[in-house]
């Protein structure tokens, strides 16, 4: 007995999972779901990853998407009040030149998209090994302005939100 | 590896049209983040899905997913800074209210 149908089926499993998720996001008016539901959409990716054979991309998506950008948006959500605006850009005069335009682009990529065979399967042994080979080597100096960027996120995220009060520099000057 | 790479391009379509579409039509500034994040990731998975499909030994593809998402945490903390000191100056999430900027 082989098992080849379970990738398959897996991977409609996921995709389910990823699609509605997506479109959960989109749909939902209540936010706290719709980012709840975000969370769940990355964890199915990882998945996919996980089928891809991509080990070491899943454990990040799993410890910067689900873990952190999630914890983020939450933050986010609290802090500011729930309130949706009536969303009235779908029914507008454009609409149908909006459509026609989107068909364009949207249904060559779709028939492209089944258009690819698969090349022959790699040997296994996961993909840390090429990956840090390629981050550390090739890409050492883009990997070097990485993270020079997250600091300057860092520092200006500390700087936009940092709160000027009046009354709290007063009561410091006062000390 | 049975499922064929197109499906995986598919799947990264269709999420990445469902993420445009939120963008364009949701009007919550955080909502928009989530779904501009939704992008990045169906990128992602296109990246990832070529790279082990056709790409060489030395996975090209997946290096350009850390550093997606790199730009995507830093995306983020920006993004939510500027919300929050918007909505700071007036209670509003709405974009099509915060028109202060406007010259």
């Amino acid at each position: 007995m082989t098992f080849d149908f379970v990738e398959p089926v897996v991977f409609a499993l996921l995709s389910i999972g990823v699609i509605a998720g997506g479109a959960a996001v989109v749909l939902l008016n209540r936010i706290t779901a719709a980012a709840l539901l975000m969370a769940f959409t990355f964890l199915c990716m990882a998945g996919m990853f996980v089928l891809l054979g991509a080990e070491t991309i899943a454990a990040f998506q799993v410890l910067i998407y689900v873990g952190a950008i999630t914890v983020l948006i939450l933050y986010g959500v609290m802090f500011t009040k729930f309130s949706d605006g009536p969303r009235a850009l779908l029914f507008q005069r454009q609409t149908p030149i909006a459509a026609v335009l989107v068909a364009a682009v949207a249904i060559p990529v779709a028939l492209l998209s089944f258009s690819f065979t698969s090349a022959p399967p790699r040997p296994g042994g996961g993909d840390l090994p090429a990956l840090a080979t390629s981050v550390f080597t090739d890409f050492a100096f883009p990997f070097e302005v990485a993270s020079v960027l997250l600091l300057a996120a860092m520092v200006g995220a500390i700087v936009l939100t940092r709160r000027d009060d009046p009354e709290e520099a007063a009561m410091r000057r006062r000390r | 590896m049975t499922v064929p790479v197109g499906a995986y391009i598919a799947v990264s379509a269709v999420l990445f049209f469902t993420g445009c579409a939120g963008v364009l039509v949701r009007r919550n500034a955080v909502v928009i983040l989530m779904c501009v994040e939704l992008m990045l990731n169906a990128a992602n998975l296109a990246l990832v899905a070529f790279s082990r499909k056709y790409g060489s030994i030395d996975e090209r593809g997946s290096v350009f997913v850390i550093f997606v998402f790199v730009i995507a945490a830093a995306e983020v903390a920006v993004g939510l800074g500027i919300i929050l000191s918007a909505y700071r100056n007036r209670p509003v999430v709405n974009v099509d209210e915060i028109h202060q900027m406007k010259g």
